[in-house]
């Protein structure tokens, strides 16, 4: 059978307008659905056939799965918000700045408009391999082509590999879990609620998914508690060039800072495992550190000591070190 | 006295329809009947196709037929075959389905099944050039004038990539000039380095989409092409026709970069296709296809030692270019020699270049072909010479720069005017050169500034085309174009030569351009930088064949001799005596009358067939000015550009920020201000994106290209574009042609590319890493001492 | 149902990646269905014991059936071999967790523990208990007609290990080692401290040979581990399964159920040589120079 590409093969499209009725049709159609929200990963596949699902259940007229709104001190974000919307938000500016700042490093803005936090969080991988429909691990085969001896890896992983070393490619991501955001589910058994930091999956679990939604489930909506509300955030994003580009590394950090100290911190890291990384070891040695760049380089160096490099992508590792070191110290050097 | 029409901002006719979307592309037409059609892609990077069963392709409802290698016209290798039954790169079409729609067209694909033996593939050139490696063709890995050839070095030659540097084998190509050895032994300065220059897509954003169709014995073809007048002739030579029997339509094209010059290979397969099964054919290629058969510019594998005088003078330049020619060849390798030669001015050289023939998408010209490569490489490096020097930068490049009387290249041509100095003068200027000095490699926090300069000339023009005219009984003067349209407004731009030698205001002159049933007169391709010059020229003949035969009418008309009447306004009168005169129409009317050449029913005998018939058919229509450029002229025509830039480069993250630019240009007379800055920017950040971020990656194991998307390619986008831009123009005419205006599309490309490999360096201290792209991870691994990838190491991304 | 899966690779060949899970389901039916007959033949089966005095002369009370190190080999390879199917099939039934690494160190685990069964049974062991002789297979085809004409026929004395015994060794051994080689080899595609990962070691087609080898005896192991835990837990061969946890079985069970003469049990040492008796073996065995000990 030849290969076509940049042709989408037909699908029964449904466009429920509750989370009910999405939540019924996913329970109908299970690992034949799919569920597209704003399409900017989805038509990707569909555009390449290599992800050819019979059903797609699109949120876009969803109106209950759009929208910010305060809840318990926080914010609760619609799975189906605009990345636009999430970086203009005023609240999410003031509060949260940290996720404004996330959302406006994605893609482009015609992206960002279609985009939606809900799908940024929950896209599949941007390994070349993978998505050029070759037969490995995360495809259901049983091979890795981009861990080979001479494969294209640069922008692989250097950490938390299991056979597959596809990155996380969300932005939002490591910015959700410096926040200690919660996925809200809605599944066949009903609602449950999970920390983002456990949202993502690696390959070790399940190398064929990069979250625990399952078929039948539907992230809907995300919530902010206010625990970092008005926090020193920073936020770094490094990539090959300005615009439309994901990330190499991208470090996102929440800290508490008294005086020069830093009382409490979260940082994250995307770009540098299959899944977003929470860095518990730096965070609980940055704990009472004054935020100078000697603390700074040790928690760069911290972060990266069960990092290994595959063939090209040994800069993660400088990369991953000097963006720590200046979460903890700070952009002046 | 009519406006001035040159050197002012005037929006080119076709811009209102291209803004408001419509403008009609190739693919936007229709035609009864037609169906559309698909290509078959070859998966692996080089196989012999040993048997197709379309059967159940061809029993799907709506498909029409298959058109496969045995139904394109055989071509002599290493050209390249429309369809293939040796596919020799990852993409290359072996077959194309016609259906009713292409949803089903794409199915029928699917149910193909080609059956293809791998073949040995390479590439990396310099994988092929070592002993036992392999070729990309089963004749060999270059192609001469004496045919194939398996080239290989030796394992001494292949010694010295040990130490990082390139193999010196046996080269295909070498000339030389001087003595190279003695020009070294004078020099107090020697730098020596090895470089790579990644192939890059040209991805321009308009697809090579095609219509074609079959009437009464003609091919009527829509497609996305460059040139219009060669293009039909080049289309009609592939298929072994007349090219009075095809008819172009190529009124817009988005984009082609040298991809499209004369059109594209696979324009032929609607054509063949609507021939073999009677219906109009459209093929639609998509962005997935057209980063395989969209054409790249070829990467480079090179090394350079280049002698320099204490004062700065060079003395000689030694150097080597391994081109990565894909399956069908490319000759950027012999331009970056002579563009070296003629950018430093070396009292010595020695070139010697190997093009390897590869398993990888075909190349092709990409604006500054072999220009742009070569410069942007080599100014870091003449950079690294100044510095040793302890000389200013802009200094040791004034002192080298050619003047007139320079001569460059393996025939020592000659030019016909350089401003080159006088565009690094006015840049450094603009730029603030002088001030800026004192930032060269300042930090600030973890951000280190570099300042950069890139001087880069290119071909910019040519001789001997037609220019055709008329002025009807409207009074309105219609210029034919046989050039394309670019969407460099040259089109509109060129025809100004004309209407404003013939005295007419702007509103009056209509352009006739892009469909060649509307008499198209014979014309440059589009490319080469060459039709603002060739075209100014053509059109300004053809203005005075028409001023000739007005004066001569007039005179004949209202008495006197001809030399006594101007022509302005749309009319022509007595000198001095501006009542004694007669309106255009009135002279059209009676060039009609008068018939003869007066109304192109006799044509110059030496304009082109093209324009004879192009001419013939409008003839007895108006007053017709016609002429081929006879103007002549001695030596090349070079156009040149100096770059300036600042770069903010930050030591932690590998990132660049490219802060300032400044292009300023030595083109001639300027045409068309807004335009030319279009061109300045246009290319310039077409090179930015070139030193930073535009990739080529395969795996090596399988042979597969990876960059195939535009945001896996990264060609530059908005943001990368630095805020502070500015551009100007010496402005001092060519002396050797009429309007004195030279071409300018491509020199940009190597300005904007080497100020910014020059200002990286600089901010990494005179450190130059000698291989693009310079993307953060490349320049921290340098900062780090984290070598990822082998020194010579081609499409690592 | 489909036997293998099949994928095409990056030039759009079809190639082999591994057995079909619907195997998996298979194994355990046919595992099952092997339990259910077995029991349904053997119920209702009375058990005759006969212990003659004269033969329990000289004859411990207790009998040593397994060495300290035989029965560490035995319960390590079996934690090693329920790690392995653990791992390698929960996670296709759908249960989900980071199965892989511990799949590998169980593998390299099995590999240990077999090397030094193999030395131990060649060196400390008698080896020759494992090897099936003519007698061994008569005697099995006596068995097997019991068990099939369900006769209160006495099943026929066996050697230390009876051919039921040593066919299943013979066929674990086998689908182990088929497992192991195979295992050894896909290690390649992982990260492992061994060595550097090289997806590209073999070619498509010898890689696609290497996981249905691999798979198929992944399968079938499930089955046989089915039957053995289904033979261990069987009340009346809980002595023999006693016997690997403590070592001994008592005189009863060993006139019950051995010939004496085919195991013999020396005094003192509790366990009896295996001394070959027919002249083709005795001539390999003269041969090997671990015979005896």
């Amino acid at each position: 059978m030849a290969t076509i590409r940049d042709m989408i093969a037909p699908f029964e499209l449904f466009q429920p307008t509750s989370i009910g009725d999405a939540v019924a049709l996913l329970g109908e159609h299970g690992a034949d659905a799919w569920v597209l929200a704003g399409g900017l990963d989805s038509f990707d596949w569909f555009k390449d056939r290599i992800k050819r699902p019979g059903v797609v259940v699109d949120l876009g007229a969803v109106e209950e799965l759009r929208g910010i709104r305060a809840s318990g001190g926080g914010l609760e974000i619609g799975a189906m918000t605009t990345l636009t919307d999430v970086e203009l938000h005023p609240d999410v500016r003031a509060r949260f700045s940290i996720l404004a700042d996330a959302a406006r490093h994605v893609a482009t803005p015609q992206i960002r408009n279609q985009g939606t936090l809900g799908g940024n969080v929950a896209q599949d991988t941007r390994c070349w391999y993978y998505r050029s429909g070759w037969p490995c691990y995360r495809a259901g085969g049983n091979i890795c082509y981009a861990s080979a001896p001479k494969a294209m890896n640069r922008e692989h992983c250097i950490m938390g590999a299991s056979r597959c070393v596809a990155v996380n490619p969300s932005d939002t991501a490591p910015a959700l879990i410096a926040l200690d955001a919660q996925m809200v589910i809605q599944g066949p058994e009903g609602e449950r609620v999970v920390e983002a930091k456990d949202f993502f999956i690696g390959p070790g679990i399940d190398i064929t998914r990069m979250t625990v939604l399952e078929p039948g489930d539907l992230l809907t909506a995300i919530r902010i508690p206010d625990t970092w509300s008005e926090a020193t955030f920073y936020y770094e994003k490094v990539r090959d060039r300005n615009s439309w580009d994901f990330s190499l590394v991208t470090v996102a950090a929440a800290l508490r800072v008294e005086g020069a100290t830093i009382g409490d911190a979260r940082i994250a890291v995307n770009g540098v495992a299959p899944h977003p990384v929470r860095l518990q070891h730096v965070e609980a040695y940055a704990r009472g550190k004054t935020r100078d760049d000697d603390n700074g380089r040790q928690a760069g160096e911290l972060a990266i000591q069960k990092a290994r490099a595959l063939r090209h992508n040994d800069y993660k590792l400088s990369l991953m070190k000097n963006l720590v070191r200046r979460a903890i110290r700070g952009m002046e050097a | 006295m009519a406006e001035k029409l040159i050197g002012t901002d005037i929006a080119p006719p076709d811009l209102v329809a291209k803004i408001t979307g419509r403008a009609k592309f190739a693919e936007d037409f229709r035609a009864d009947g037609m169906v559309f059609a698909k290509l078959l892609l070859s998966p692996m990077p080089h196989a012999r196709v040993r048997n197709i069963d379309a059967s159940r392709a061809l029993r799907m409802e709506g498909v029409i037929d298959v058109l496969t290698a045995q139904d394109v016209p055989e071509v002599e290798p290493p050209r390249e075959p429309v369809l293939s039954n040796e596919p020799l790169y990852e993409g290359a079409p072996i077959l194309a389905v016609a259906a009713v729609d292409e949803t089903t067209a794409a199915a029928a694909i699917e149910a193909i099944e080609v059956d293809l033996e791998p073949l040995p593939f390479v590439l990396d050139p310099l994988d092929s050039l070592r002993p036992g490696g392999p070729d990309a063709w089963t004749q060999g890995n270059v192609s001469g004038r004496e045919g194939f050839q398996s080239l290989k070095w030796t394992e001494e030659d292949f010694a010295r990539m040990e130490g990082g540097h390139l193999p010196l084998g046996e080269p295909l190509t070498e000339w030389s000039k001087g003595d190279v050895e003695a020009g070294f032994a004078e020099a107090d300065v020697i730098v020596e380095e090895s470089i790579v220059h990644q192939s890059l897509t040209h991805h321009p954003l308009e697809p090579r989409s095609t219509m074609a169709y079959w009437q009464n014995g003609k091919l009527f073809c829509h497609t996305s092409t460059q040139s219009t007048a060669v293009t039909r002739v080049a289309l009609a030579g592939a298929l072994g026709l007349d090219p009075d029997d095809v008819v172009l339509i190529a009124e817009f094209c988005g984009g082609g970069f040298g991809s499209k010059i004369s059109g594209t290979t696979h324009m032929q397969v609607p054509a063949l296709f609507s021939r073999k099964i009677g219906r109009p054919v459209m093929l639609r290629v998509t962005r997935y296809e057209e980063s395989y058969i969209g054409r790249a510019r070829p990467g480079f594998q090179g090394w350079v030692k280049m002698g320099l005088r204490e004062n700065g003078r060079v003395t000689a330049i030694d150097l080597y270019i391994v081109q990565d020619s894909g399956p069908h060849g490319a000759g950027d390798y012999n331009t970056a020699g002579s563009i070296t030669d003629l950018t430093y001015q070396p009292e010595n050289m020695r070139f010697r270049g190997v093009p390897v023939l590869t398993n990888t998408p075909p190349k092709s010209a990409q604006r500054g072909p072999g220009g742009a490569q070569i410069i942007s490489m080599l100014e870091p490096i003449f950079d690294k010479a100044a510095r040793q020097l302890e000389m200013d930068r802009l200094e040791i490049r004034l002192l080298n720069a050619p003047g007139h009387d320079a001569t460059f290249g393996p025939q020592d041509a000659s030019l016909t005017s350089v401003h080159a100095r006088e565009a690094l003068e006015r840049g450094a200027e603009l730029f603030g050169w002088a001030e800026k000095t004192s930032l060269s490699g300042q930090r600030n926090g973890p951000k280190a500034t570099g300042i950069g300069i890139g001087l880069s000339p290119f071909t910019a023009g040519n001789r001997g085309f037609d220019g055709l005219l008329i002025i009807r009984p409207d009074g309105k003067l219609y210029i034919h174009q046989g050039i394309g349209n670019l969407g460099t407004h040259s089109m509109a731009d060129t025809a100004r030569a004309a209407a404003e030698y013939l005295g007419y205001a702007w509103e009056n002159v209509e352009v006739v351009w892009g469909d060649t049933s509307r008499n198209l007169p014979w014309s440059c391709v589009q490319a080469g930088s060459m039709t603002t010059h060739s075209h100014t020229r053509a059109n300004r003949a053809a203005a005075e064949d028409a001023k000739r035969k007005i004066q001569e009418i007039a005179a004949r008309e209202l008495g006197g001799s001809p030399s006594e009447y101007e022509v302005d306004d749309g009319r022509v009168f007595r000198r001095g005596r501006p009542a004694q005169g007669m309106g255009l129409g009135q002279v059209a009317e009676r060039a009609i009358a008068l018939g003869g050449r007066y109304d192109g029913h006799e044509l110059p005998d030496d304009i082109n067939r093209v324009t004879v018939v192009a001419a013939g058919n409008v003839a007895g229509q108006g007053l017709m000015g016609v002429a081929r450029d006879n103007y002549g002229g001695e030596g090349s025509i070079y156009s040149w550009v100096a770059g300036f830039a600042l770069v903010e480069l930050d030591v932690e993250t590998g990132v660049v920020d490219i802060k300032e630019y400044c292009g300023v240009t030595d083109c001639g007379t300027v045409l068309h201000p807004r335009s030319l800055g279009g061109q300045i920017f246009g290319g310039s950040i077409q090179g930015m994106g070139m030193a930073m971020s535009q990739r080529w990656v395969f795996d090596p194991q399988w042979g597969v290209p990876f960059a195939k998307r535009l945001y896996t390619a990264r060609p530059p986008g908005m943001l990368d574009v630095p805020l502070d831009l500015k551009w100007d123009a010496v402005g001092i005419p060519d002396p050797q042609t009429p309007v004195g205006a030279k071409g300018i599309g491509e020199p940009p490309v190597g300005a904007g590319a080497a100020a910014i490999t020059s200002a990286v360096a600089d901010a990494l201290g005179g450190q130059c890493l000698c291989r693009t792209p310079l993307t953060p991870d490349i320049i921290l691994a340098e900062i780090e001492g984290r070598r990822t990838f082998g020194p010579l190491e081609q499409h690592v991304g | 149902m489909e036997l293998f899966r099949r994928a095409a690779n990056p030039w759009n060949q079809e190639v082999l990646i591994g057995v079909s899970w619907d195997l998996m389901w298979a194994a355990v039916i046919a595992g099952i269905a092997f339990m259910v007959a077995h029991a349904l033949l053997v119920m209702g089966k009375t058990k005759r014991l006969a212990e003659p005095a004269a033969e329990a002369a000289g004859i411990p009370e207790k009998i040593e059936r397994h060495s300290m190190g035989a029965r560490a080999f035995h319960w390590l390879m079996a934690v090693a071999m329920f790690a392995l199917l653990v791992t390698a099939f929960v996670p296709v039934i759908g249960l989900q967790f980071p199965w892989v690494t511990i799949h590998w160190v169980a593998g390299v685990a099995l590999i240990a523990t077999i090397v030094y069964h193999v030395f131990h049974s060649i060196l400390k062991e008698d080896f020759w208990s494992m090897w099936t002789r003519s007698v061994d297979v008569k005697r099995g085809m006596m068995l097997l007609k019991n068990v099939f004409t369900r006769s209160d026929a006495e099943d026929p004395k066996t050697g230390k290990y009876g051919v039921d015994h040593q066919l299943y060794h013979h066929a674990v051994m086998v689908l182990t080692v088929a497992a192991i080689v195979t295992g050894v080899l896909m290690m390649f595609r992982i990260d492992t401290p061994f060595w550097e990962r090289n997806p590209y070691l073999l070619s498509d087609g010898a890689w696609g040979i290497v996981y249905v080898v691999h798979g198929l005896s992944g399968v079938a192991l499930i089955t046989m581990v089915m039957t053995h835990v289904y033979f261990a837990i069987r009340p009346e061969k809980l002595w023999l399964t006693r016997s690997m946890i403590f070592g001994f079985i008592d005189r009863s069970h060993y006139l019950e159920h051995f010939d004496p003469e085919h195991w013999k049990v020396g005094s003192g040492a509790g366990e009896a040589l295996e001394a070959p008796s027919g002249g083709a073996l005795a001539e390999t065995a003269a041969q090997s120079p671990h015979e005896s000990v």
